[in-house]
């Protein structure tokens, strides 16, 4: 969300460069690059190392010392990724994992939003309150736990009503999805948004006999189309990159998703390192792809609609 | 939140409203409440799924209390999280004032910063271990350029959880970024005038101004650094599993060797529940201080 802070006030910040710029001499101003351009260099180290090697015929690689420029470009390095026996699978494995958590996440954040924003009920107080104390419940320190709930699941993969004598969810796209399929991180975003768009909106509607999820649906929904798309950004992307629930949920290759993937990949007895970081700039590069054009979008939606987080 | 009508509605909205909120509610309370407290009541059990459950009271604690590794872990959490949370603040700050005027680039320098957040954990720990590589490694291949010698990064019990800190550094300090960035807008700009017409230099207005002022960003900040660090699993579980000797052992991998490895689930639920209530006690604090500085 803070991406989004971040940005929602550019006419102030144009303000005060103006206003320092006046103050820098040429030579700080040079000598400040220059050390914005080598802190850029050595963050971005890491991904040019990557892709160069990733390019690298398999005898280069074991050069010492390295050449940070490959003699030649091996693109066959990739392809050995994508024919790789198990890639499709685990392809496809991530993407139904990360569209699933972000579908749940968009359908029931907001729906859960909307009623704390807007709805009159008992207990409201209280369920504000225990997603806000669940915000701080460390999810990493509850795998024990979680893997058993998910297997445990009543009639599921041969579970008896009590849970008992089956697998469960284990193993299932349903099992991987269900720990992060809402988060009270979302909850509270759409809350906050549905707050501020002005109740006049709504009241013109149930004036006119409409009820409340014709109200949600068709008119609040629409209006928080920014909030959705941070939303949703955030929440693909948190799975995409997810590596301890499909490690612990799932143990067949066959549910494999692409992080998983690329670990064995890497831990494998013949692992050639072209190869493993042709992987990791595969999966790497969709995930800075879809940054790249929806940092505009989240940004431009943001300031447009003021929120912040 | 003003615009809201004050009266509570009838029993049949109440419905009405917890139909919208069932689903998700259904979920938090399966991967969230329920899970700690399970965690808890396991944790005063031997439970493994391979014998009789027993209830077994503060057993598993008195036992965590001698545990040596378990001791060991702790330490190299703490070291770990104090390693990157310090260093990951103050390039975060650093960045965060440089981009904090209008330049050319300006968004791509903060792009480039920002790209190490976006990568997926597995695969920047792919690519370290790699940059690690002791026979034919970049991060070698300068040291030796440089006329220092090769050093065995990961395999070695004393530069090994330094080289994991580097990465993570790397890979958080655009978040620090980010949000100091956000802090940074909030500080009204008369100040800054008023401290150039005093005269004050560039660093004594970082030190007295910008610094203070971003008091209870930095404390929120530390706090979302810490509990995450103290959660650190991911990049062990890659880059070394644990070892050389246990240099790397951390409280979350031992918990999951502990459940996953020897199927002592009560036991690691002991460990969970330590692990819980310490990043518990650092959030409520960290919430508190958020709660003053929006106020």
């Amino acid at each position: 969300m803070s991406v989004v802070a971040s940005q929602s006030t550019p006419a102030r910040t144009d303000e005060r460069s103006f206003s320092l710029s006046r103050f820098i001499p040429l030579g700080e101003r040079i000598v400040g690059y220059g050390l914005l351009l080598f802190a850029a260099f050595a963050t971005m180290a890491p991904f040019l190392w990557m892709v160069s090697t990733s390019l690298k015929a398999d005898a280069e690689v074991f050069q010492f010392p390295p050449s940070f420029v490959p003699q030649g470009l091996e693109w066959q390095n990739y392809l050995d990724v994508i024919y790789l026996p198990d890639s499709g699978r685990q392809l496809v494995n991530s993407l139904v994992f990360a569209l699933g958590s972000t579908i749940s996440n968009l359908v029931f954040c907001s729906l859960a939003g909307y009623a704390l924003a807007r709805m009159q009920f008992r207990g409201k107080t209280i369920v504000f309150a225990l997603v806000v104390g669940l915000l701080m419940v460390p999810a990493q320190s509850q795998i024990v736990p979680v893997f058993l709930i998910v297997q445990k699941i009543p009639f599921a993969g041969g579970n008896d009503w009590l849970g008992n004598s089956g697998t469960g969810l284990l193993n299932t796209y349903w099992g991987m999805i269900l720990p992060t399929a809402a988060t009270p991180f979302g909850i509270f975003l759409m809350r906050q948004f549905f707050t501020r768009i002005p109740i006049e909106y709504e009241e013109s509607a149930r004036l006119d006999g409409a009820k409340s999820f014709t109200i949600f649906w068709r008119i609040l929904l629409p209006l928080a189309r920014p909030a959705m798309a941070v939303l949703g950004v955030l929440s693909f992307q948190s799975a995409w990159n997810e590596f301890i629930w499909p490690l612990i949920l799932t143990n067949s290759r066959d549910m494999a998703t692409l992080q998983i993937g690329l670990q064995l990949l890497q831990s494998g007895p013949d692992a050639r390192w072209n190869v493993v970081m042709a992987m990791a700039t595969l999966i790497t590069m969709p995930i800075i792809i879809v940054f790249l054009f929806a940092q505009r979008f989240v940004i431009d939606g943001a300031v447009t609609s003021g929120v912040k987080g | 939140m003003s615009s809201r009508s004050a009266t509570v509605g009838p029993f049949n909205r109440t419905w009405g409203a917890y139909a919208f909120l069932a689903p998700a509610l259904l979920i938090l309370f399966l991967s969230l409440l329920l899970p700690a407290i399970a965690t808890i009541g396991m944790s005063f059990t031997d439970i493994s799924f391979l014998r009789p459950t027993n209830w077994v009271g503060l057993d598993n604690y008195f036992r965590l209390m001698a545990d040596g590794r378990f001791q060991q872990a702790i330490g190299n959490t703490i070291y770990y999280t104090l390693g990157v949370t310090f260093p990951t603040m103050a390039l975060g700050l650093l960045a965060a004032v440089a981009l904090n005027r209008k330049f050319p680039f300006r968004i791509v320098f903060r792009t480039i910063f920002y790209l190490p957040v976006l990568t997926s954990l597995i695969a920047a720990a792919v690519v370290w271990v790699y940059l690690y590589e002791p026979y034919s490694g970049p991060v070698n291949g300068l040291f030796v350029s440089l006329g220092l010698g090769p050093q065995p990064w990961l395999s070695s019990p004393n530069l090994a959880m330094t080289a994991l800190i580097i990465m993570a550094v790397w890979r958080d300090f655009g978040t620090a970024m980010i949000i100091y960035l956000a802090g940074l807008q909030d500080i009204p700009e008369e100040i800054y005038e008023a401290a150039r017409l005093d005269g004050a230099s560039k660093f004594s207005i970082l030190w007295r101004i910008t610094v203070p002022m971003l008091a209870s960003v930095t404390f929120y900040l530390m706090i979302i650094l810490i509990v995450q660090s103290f959660q650190v699993f991911g990049a062990i579980y890659v880059m070394t599993g644990g070892g050389p000797l246990g240099s790397t052992e951390t409280i979350v991998f031992q918990m999951y060797q502990t459940a996953f490895g020897y199927t002592e689930f009560g036991y690691s639920a002991a460990m969970s529940t330590v692990l819980f209530f310490v990043i518990l006690l650092f959030s409520l604090v960290g919430t508190k201080i958020m709660r003053r500085g929006e106020a």
